[in-house]
């Protein structure tokens, strides 16, 4: 029982970590309605970021986080209005092969200044963890899982009550009424997905104490983001928090009492399942997978 | 039938004089080359023209836009490979075997996600991949797992396996003209209109009597089954297979770049994007490689990427007269009228 219990604890806060990573992608997915292919490469991007502030300034990766996430907000400003904006309006599979190739782009520019090596911050807690009765939690998990229930707060907050979320909110549900009604759409493509990238910003600095950087650590990632879109419905934060929570207890559990190798597998096969049961995802509008989306 | 003129350049359903120069020259370069750094270049090229092509047959003509072409090139390509290794049959029938198992695959996905559209089809096809690389990776028992998978390397005509490499030249460029020639077939007969219709309307096709999902699994099911003996031509070629080098993303997304790159939904697309992309990668890498580890690669992505952007229908739609269809990538175009909601 105490096993279990354990399990479930880290199984939730690991999938905390990676529902915020999946964020930035359901809020791009849900108002653009585009799969940024690239997502995973901006975390990597993150995590590079913060594993060099600490290396050369010996920066906390969590104070580091008042530096890559602007960065990572100017940074996706820029792909947007280079890379995105041209391609757009274009059938989605040019916006599909475009962030596509910026992926293979940003992954092997990183090969080529980075090299292959894996690149660790320093442990900063000892290996504390924290004792709640008989459980244990590692202070960094702790710290990611309290990220993301801020963060999921505050972009609950901005999209439900202010009135820049409900201009986001008409440009996800029709973008060209949204426009017809005075919403500046292209500065609302482009604010929101800045704002996508600086959240991946976020999560890479929540993830560089638990995770090793390497130019290929986006793809690992980048996948299991997607299921959580998929599992929360895309453009829905709190579903992201709870396809993110799924995902990690699938993964913790079936790893502990399965195999860790088949841990993943499981995963993705939860992930089919639900596309065939229930496409639109937890909390997603229904419909919007058997129309597309784009 | 009356006789159809030649046209100069490529036009869907025929195929023009250009065309048949080009694979002239494709026989001729076959022949001639015997530098075995070239010859390596030439057999991936034809390979990859090929595989490309049975891409297109669900891609390109039916907008099935799939990421997870790699689980059918690995399954086929295991399949044979097993069956070669641990039970003796030749991969000259092996390759039917492993190419039915990855058409049935095939077909089962499409089945399962029937419902699914654009990217969330997409999406499924690649978990679809995953899942396939990660039983193959932990199946031990059956696919030696992470060791990889070897074909004893003795020249054999029964077992595929030849010492030469003139062989294998042969091999994959028969499978990409037969490629070619079929997907040129398929553009001018009935299952491919029905095929054009399924992507480019699905309400209206249906509204005139066409089932739409049975054209997508019979397209599906044939791109797989197609893919499969691909796949085994690769394991017979290279004589090695390991999950992660077969079954990985990157080999999905190949599929699907080169086509991009040439052009979607024409037969000479997916061949041109091969002879462009393959041939510039390797060169880029015996160029470049070695000491700028990744270099190639990003220029291989910054050239995608201003492809794209700059000639969505690829370059062949470039280059030659845009064949039939100007907006070739317009793919899963029913959606586009909706895009907003």
């Amino acid at each position: 029982m105490v096993t279990a219990g354990q399990l479930f604890i880290s199984g939730v806060m690991m999938g905390a970590v990676y529902a915020l990573m999946a964020m930035g992608l359901t809020l791009i997915f849900g108002v653009l309605k585009m799969v940024n292919f690239a997502h995973g490469e901006f975390l990597m991007i993150a995590m590079y970021g913060a594993w060099a502030l600490s290396a050369s300034l010996s920066l906390s990766p969590y104070v580091a986080i008042i530096v890559i996430v602007p960065a990572l907000f100017a940074f996706g400003l820029l792909v947007h209005q280079v890379v995105i904006r041209p391609a757009i309006d274009k059938p989605h599979l040019v916006v599909v092969f475009v962030t596509m190739g910026l992926s293979i782009m940003l992954q092997n520019i990183a090969l080529f200044f980075m090299t292959a090596d894996l690149r660790d911050v320093p442990p900063m807690f000892g290996n504390q963890s924290i004792a709640v009765g008989p459980f244990l939690m590692r202070t960094e998990l702790v710290l990611g899982f309290a990220m993301t229930l801020v963060v999921t707060a505050v972009m609950l907050v901005l999209i439900d009550r202010t009135y820049f979320g409900k201009a986001v909110r008409a440009t996800a549900q029709n973008r060209e009424a949204a426009m017809l009604m005075g919403v500046n759409v292209p500065r609302i493509f482009a604010l929101t997905f800045a704002m996508g990238s600086a959240l991946v910003g976020l999560a890479g600095c929540a993830l560089i104490p638990l995770h090793s950087t390497f130019p290929t650590v986006g793809l690992n990632f980048v996948l299991i983001a997607f299921v959580v879109v998929v599992l929360g419905g895309m453009g829905s934060m709190e579903g992201a928090l709870l396809g993110g929570i799924c995902v990690g207890l699938v993964q913790t559990f079936t790893g502990y009492y399965v195999s860790p190798a088949l841990g993943q597998m499981f995963y993705f096969l939860v992930f089919i399942l639900i596309l065939i049961v229930r496409p639109a995802g937890l909390l997603g509008q229904r419909g919007a997978a058997m129309v597309g989306v784009n | 039938m009356s006789r159809i003129r030649r046209p100069l350049w490529p036009r869907a359903g025929v195929v023009s004089l250009s065309e048949t120069v080009a694979l002239g020259l494709c026989v001729l370069v076959a022949a001639t080359v015997t530098d075995r750094f070239y010859i390596d270049i030439i057999i991936s090229t034809f390979l990859w023209a090929g595989l490309a092509l049975a891409w297109n047959i669900a891609g390109g003509y039916t907008g099935l836009l799939s990421f997870g072409h790699a689980a059918f090139f690995g399954l086929s390509a295991y399949t044979s490979t097993i069956l070669l290794v641990d039970f003796g049959v030749s991969p000259w029938l092996g390759m039917w075997i492993g190419a039915s198992a990855a058409a049935a695959l095939g077909a089962f996905i499409t089945l399962v996600c029937a419902r699914l559209r654009g990217p969330f089809f997409t999406l499924a096809t690649l978990a679809t991949g995953e899942v396939v690389r990660i039983a193959a990776l932990n199946w031990r028992g059956l696919t030696r797992g992470g060791e990889g998978l070897e074909i004893p390397p003795a020249d054999s005509f029964i077992n595929l396996v030849f010492f030469s490499k003139r062989p294998y030249v042969a091999l994959v460029l028969i499978y990409l003209v037969v490629l070619f020639f079929l997907s040129k077939r398929i553009e001018r007969s009935r299952f491919g209109y029905y095929l054009f219709a399924t992507r480019d309307d699905e309400d209206a096709a249906s509204t005139a009597g066409i089932d739409p999902l049975a054209m997508r699994v019979r397209a599906m099911t044939l791109s797989a089954f197609l893919t499969g003996l691909g796949g085994t031509l690769f394991a017979q070629y290279f004589l090695f297979l390991d999950p992660t080098h077969v079954i990985s993303p990157e080999i999905s997304f190949q599929f699907a770049l080169i086509c991009a790159i040439g052009g979607l939904g024409t037969a000479i697309g997916p061949v041109t994007g091969a002879f462009v992309v393959v041939p510039l990668s390797e060169l880029l890498r015996a160029w470049l490689g070695g000491g700028a580890a990744g270099l190639h690669l990003a220029i291989y992505g910054g050239v995608l990427l201003a492809v794209i952007l700059y000639f969505p229908q690829g370059l062949a739609g470039a280059i030659g007269r845009s064949p039939r269809r100007p907006a070739a990538l317009v793919v899963g175009a029913s959606g586009q009228a909706g895009a907003a909601r």
